[in-house]
């Protein structure tokens, strides 16, 4: 079995005393795409940054191709890139700005040629842009320029940051195609942070969702997250604000999640005797997940959503459609505690 | 007001005919202003940079001192250097007093907190996601450094001419430091402080139509590599 790109191991980071990443175990393979979502604030940029080796993690070490890597590490300068929602780019001409990492590294054979099909790939005309001047750019392509920065270095693992959330459609387009093409050509590993779950769920291989700096597959679990209230004869349940509480299974970890199969949407007629939890919840979007065939089905609670994957002959069955109003039925036993 | 009318005149005359002792006094200057730039510059960007990038102990209280040395008076600094170079003084032995090196050290004490203080504030401004970009780009130490130096670097003019200014334009330590003698040690502003003394209304106005120049020439320099 090959070695993963990266395994993170105990991974926890502070900013002053306030703990803002806690990772076990993370471990992601060489060529993967993994899906990143999570609210704001849950430690996703944190967690890049680390992986991006930009900063050293508070405890705990980060693997690398199977070694613990810090940053400024000569083995992963210009192979491991990060492209942030807003990109910086130097005070100088784009075609600077995108050979600068190739410069630095005094890897110049070629390098019009190579910066030409860096910004090929990202949709900018060579003889139209390499002259121009980093305040000569819209957003949309400053933002393309940046990329095409980070592909010139074919780089192993390309950490994306919400790279598509302040551009033109167009622009988004391109870069998405761009990402997906680095992958498919060189192997690039992309992790890609992102609150647009349709382009999430249609390229990723593997999903993760990040809440209070603590990992949980997207695609199998789901979290009810804190805080969580004790009844008077000391039963665990999370109260819901619309007098509806989500009853808990005993457990004294911090983050009560259930596996998402667990989780069942009442058919018209369906008796629910037997489940403890009847949770009332809405669809508030329904996407078709390209690889599976399922409709990934996005069910709004009291602050916090639950995704689950249905299969179309369950949403027809139902009459599911987004703004319906649903009734979800789980068992308190299948919840766990992390 | 009739007086400054013709004294303008005759300050071009004094320039045009190239006189001299007004000629001299520019050469002083030059000569002492650019040595002091260039060891406040060479020492000010680096402590600059490490002060406004790096964190480390009683770092405020480096920078309240610095702050503080920004409006030091020139005749202090007039009177530590004299202190210093005279005969009596740690360094007598090396004989600068009444000579444009010593005005030249005295300078550099003058500027060197200046570029020290801009530098640092610049670098401090810097924009926090470049450091991200240029790691993210692959650079290392020295490529991340370099790079932060070039993308400030009109601030970093704008300290070198704002510290140029204030080190071309001090009396007290040429005064002092270099004791005014003619053809020597006498800068522009001395000569003018003597000129306007003894009456001499025109030389004085020669003088400081030259330093005017010099200051708007270096402006003028700025703005094109502004441009640039």
């Amino acid at each position: 079995m090959s070695t993963p790109l990266y395994q993170a191991h105990r991974v926890r980071h502070f900013y002053g005393d306030k703990n803002v990443l806690d990772i076990e175990d993370l471990t992601i393979p060489a060529g993967s795409i993994v899906g990143l979502s999570g609210p704001n604030g849950s430690g996703k940029t944190t967690l890049l940054k680390l992986l991006a080796f930009a900063m050293k993690p508070t405890q705990g070490e980060i693997r690398f191709n199977g070694r613990a890597e810090v940053p400024l590490s000569p083995r992963v300068r210009s192979r491991v890139t990060l492209l942030t929602q807003k990109p910086y780019l130097l005070k100088r001409s784009v075609f600077d700005n995108v050979a600068y990492g190739l410069h630095i590294r005094k890897d110049t054979n070629g390098l019009e040629q190579r910066v030409a099909r860096a910004l090929d790939s990202v949709g900018l005309d060579f003889s139209q842009f390499h002259q121009r001047s980093w305040h000569e750019l819209s957003g949309g392509e400053a933002q393309r320029v940046a990329m095409a920065a980070r592909l010139i270095l074919t780089p192993e693992a390309l950490l994306l940051d919400e790279p598509v959330a302040s551009v033109d459609s167009e622009s988004a387009r391109l870069i998405r195609r761009a990402s997906l093409a680095a992958r498919d050509e060189w192997g690039c590993t992309l992790i890609i942070v992102s609150h647009d779950l349709a382009w999430l769920h249609a390229c990723s291989d593997t999903r993760l969702s990040i809440d209070r700096g603590r990992i949980f597959a997207t695609g199998e679990e789901s979290v009810f997250p804190p805080p969580y209230l004790r009844t008077q004869d000391g039963r665990l349940f999370k109260d819901l604000g619309n007098g509806e509480r989500i009853l808990l299974s005993p457990g004294n970890g911090k983050t009560a999640f259930i596996q998402k199969s667990r989780i069942r949407i009442r058919r018209p007629g369906e008796d629910d005797n037997g489940y403890d939890n009847r949770i009332t919840a809405r669809i508030t979007q329904m996407l078709l997940e390209k690889k599976s065939g399922n409709v990934l089905t996005t069910l709004a609670l009291d602050g916090f959503s639950i995704i689950l994957s249905l299969a179309p002959d369950q949403v027809a069955e139902s009459g599911l459609y987004p703004g319906k109003q649903v009734t979800t039925l789980f068992h308190s036993n299948d919840i766990t505690w992390r | 007001m009739e007086y400054l009318a013709s004294g303008f005149i005759k300050a071009v005359e004094l320039l045009v005919r190239g006189d001299a002792s007004t000629w001299s006094a520019v050469s002083a200057t030059l000569q002492a202003s650019t040595w002091s730039m260039m060891v406040s510059l060479l020492t000010g960007l680096p402590c600059g940079f490490a002060l406004g990038y790096f964190d480390f102990r009683f770092k405020r209280q480096v920078r309240t001192v610095l702050d503080t040395l920004l409006a030091l008076p020139t005749v202090c600094v007039g009177l530590l250097v004299y202190a210093l170079i005279s005969s009596r003084g740690p360094m007598g032995e090396f004989g600068m007093l009444f000579t444009l090196p010593g005005i030249a050290i005295g300078q550099t004490i003058l500027a060197f907190p200046i570029v020290t203080a801009i530098t640092a504030s610049i670098v401090e401004n810097i924009d926090h996601d470049l450091k991200l970009t240029l790691v993210s780009l692959g650079a290392g130490k020295k490529d991340i450094i370099a790079t932060c130096l070039w993308e400030v670097r009109y601030g970093i003019l704008a300290a070198a001419v704002t510290a140029y200014g204030r080190v071309l334009t001090e009396v007290g330590i040429s005064m002092m430091v270099g004791g005014n003698i003619k053809y020597h040690t006498r800068t522009i502003t001395t000569a003018i402080a003597l000129e306007t003394n003894k009456g001499m209304f025109a030389d004085g106005i020669a003088l400081g139509i030259v330093l005017m120049a010099i200051a708007f020439g270096v402006n003028l320099s700025l703005s094109f590599l502004r441009k640039r």
